[in-house]
């Protein structure tokens, strides 16, 4: 019997073995004294991919509310503000601005998660009975209300400098650069790969098919006996939590959080990411979210070649990202790999 | 300060803030969209204005007329171009269609433009009324000196005279009763014979039409740059939602609401803390959809 064929066959759990197996090696670079030594090229990539494996919990919470439930949530990034700063708060050691109490950070890291999903739940119960376009419109202004706070509150959020000096764990135990980076996107990486295998369990459950008949007909599964708007709640709140859960995991990764890191472009690309893959479909999700975010990389490298200066070049970035969200609504509305008839809409 | 003067800032933004957000309704109201990239609108009307005044020297008002015609001619564009091949897709592909096409406008507006605010040349009286006794209560003075520019008379002028009409056109005409049949229900107006594609397409252009006017009042007011319409886009929202989308006269309501909410926070929030005025509006926004999601004069959003 070969190995290939003693795999668990599921999608959720080949995505549990590989997550596990990515956090054992990122624990080994981290724990032992190996090291690792990058060629200078390979650092973009490792940073675009680590920030891919943080995008990734953010677009696999996403679709679990839009894809599944078709809750369409556009202030997705507030949870993930309220995690980073959860965390930056409550374990930042004396920092230049802002609140930091130095708290051991895997409590930090549980209070960034609660703290999303308490927030979840207070936009949720107030707002996820709207229709869907003014759902969309209340969680972004939601998002924008925080930002402004955030930024407003110079002694609690440190204003536009954010909250520095806090803890990151892989940083703290190894000294080498080259080798925090490698452990870095391994243990991110595994990370995402076992939620994507958690939610996958969630959805492909009965649950799951529960939150799919509230998006096709939410009247037909509430006639059948089912609790609509306990079900959107707590989808809602498993997304928003996730999203919180992948902020702490980013001020940890990155050391030092600010508002420029939670503006509204965060929701724009992972929900292009979402609708490029192809919604309700967590490995299209995040095959969308790397095509998004290969083009960043892309654009890194086109960068140097390109005879424009730099803030010419973010716009021009911009305007095909635009582009792309408008051209797949109109022409592939189920996405690359999204199922058109199980969404219900026309090619 | 005092609460008077505080006040006629209030109308002014509201002002700006009703010609651009009886546009945006009428666009949610009859071609049942959320249009996010209304902002863009109003800022291309603005530098269409900005143009028009500075590089083919004309006066102002016929630079406004020049804003405006343009701002006609590139909504039904953007309109014939964006929106109207998937008018029956629903609202959500629609609103996410829009926030892409805002997305990319906006930047090509400030690929072309730079980043810097451009300004409108213009002279300005100040009519000043001093020597009305301050009538303080607490820390916060009722009234106050006041002070009037002309351009303050010129922004509300332009409002009223929007609203007087837009009155006329939605009771008079036929375009204007058919957009109101149409509003009410697109299949019952269809069945009397009324053309709605070509309705939609002459809202599309009264849209753009008024986002060409309240740009160039904007830019008269403050300054025009690559995010100028981006900066009001939540306001209008706010001020359209709050007076019940898809109805022009609960959004001039809501939007001196707005204006007025705007101005007195900046004035009474404490310093450093002026950055939540913006806030505000969205607080408000929030605060309408939660308590009484049909606005003032509105419909039911609220499916369950």
């Amino acid at each position: 019997m070969s190995l290939a064929s003693r795999l668990p066959s599921g999608d959720g759990d080949r995505a549990l073995v590989a997550g596990v197996v990515l956090v054992a090696v990122g624990a080994l670079f981290a724990l032992t004294p190996l090291q690792t030594t990058l060629p200078g090229a390979f650092y973009v990539f490792i940073e675009v991919g680590t920030l891919f494996a943080i995008y990734g919990m953010l677009v696999i919470g996403l679709d679990l509310q839009y894809g599944h439930t078709g809750l369409v949530n556009f202030g997705h990034v507030v949870f993930f503000a309220a995690g980073a700063y959860t965390v930056a708060m409550l374990a930042a050691e004396s920092p230049f601005a802002g609140i930091g109490l130095g708290l051991p950070w895997p409590a930090a890291l549980l209070a960034a998660v609660i703290v999303a999903g308490v927030l979840g739940a207070a936009v949720g119960t107030t707002s996820i009975r709207l229709r869907d376009d003014f759902l969309a419109i209340a969680t972004l202004a939601t998002a924008e209300i925080f930002h402004s706070l955030f930024v407003a509150f110079q002694t609690i959020f440190g204003g536009n400098v954010g909250i520095g000096s806090i803890p990151q764990p892989v940083g703290d135990l190894v000294t080498d650069t080259d080798t925090a980076m490698t452990a870095n996107i391994l243990l991110l990486g595994g990370v995402m790969l076992v939620t994507l295998a958690a939610v996958t369990r969630l959805t492909s459950a009965p649950y799951g098919r529960v939150l799919r008949a509230i998006r096709a007909d939410d009247l037909v599964t509430r006639s059948v006996g089912k609790s609509v708007f306990t079900y959107k709640m707590q989808a809602f709140v498993y997304g928003a939590a996730l999203a919180g859960f992948a902020g702490g995991l980013f001020a940890l990764y990155n050391g030092a959080i600010a508002p420029g890191y939670f503006t509204i472009q965060v929701t724009v690309t992972v929900w292009i990411g979402m609708l490029l893959g192809g919604a309700a479909n967590h490995r299209a999700v995040l095959g969308g979210l790397a095509v998004i975010m290969g083009l960043r990389l892309l654009s890194r490298f086109a960068l140097d070649v390109a005879p424009v200066s730099s803030s010419a070049f973010a716009s021009i970035r911009l305007i095909v990202v635009g582009l792309i969200l408008v051209a797949v609504i109109r022409y592939r509305p189920a996405g690359i790999w999204g199922d058109a008839k199980e969404l219900g809409v026309d090619t | 300060m005092g609460l008077t003067q505080n006040i006629v800032f209030g109308l002014v933004t509201g002002s700006y803030i009703a010609i651009a957000a009886i546009g945006f309704t009428l666009i949610y109201g009859i071609v049942n969209m959320i249009n996010f990239a209304y902002g863009e609108y109003i800022t291309i009307g603005a530098f269409i204005g900005i143009l028009a005044a500075g590089a083919l020297p004309v006066p102002l008002p016929v630079a406004v007329l020049v804003a405006m015609i343009g701002g006609g001619v590139v909504s039904l564009a953007l309109a014939k171009g964006f929106f109207t091949p998937i008018n029956d897709t629903g609202p959500i592909p629609m609103l996410l269609t829009s926030i892409g096409l805002g997305l990319a406008l906006r930047n090509v507006i400030r690929l072309l433009a730079g980043r810097n605010a451009r300004y409108f040349e213009t002279s300005t009286t100040t009519f000043r009324f001093e020597g009305l006794p301050a009538l303080s209560v607490g820390p916060v003075d009722l009234l106050g000196n006041v002070f009037v520019t002309s351009e303050h008379l010129i922004v509300i002028g332009c409002a009223v005279v929007v609203f007087v009409v837009l009155h006329a056109l939605l009771t008079r005409t036929d375009v204007g009763i058919a957009m109101r049949a149409m509003g009410d229900d697109e299949s019952l107006a269809r069945v009397r014979g009324i053309n709605t594609q070509r309705i939609r397409d002459s809202v599309w252009v009264l849209a753009g039409v008024l986002a060409g006017l309240a740009g160039v009042l904007i830019a008269i007011q403050t300054n025009a740059s690559a995010s100028t319409g981006y900066a009001h886009i939540l306001q209008i929202l706010a001020a359209a939602i709050l007076g019940g989308a898809g109805s022009p006269y609960g959004a001039i309501a809501g939007s001196y609401v707005i204006g007025i909410v705007l101005a007195l926070s900046t004035a009474f929030l404490p310093s450093g803390m002026t950055e939540l005025s913006s806030a505000v509006a969205f607080v408000i926004l929030v605060g309408v959809l939660l308590v009484k999601p049909s606005g003032i004069a509105g419909q039911e959003v609220r499916e369950a």
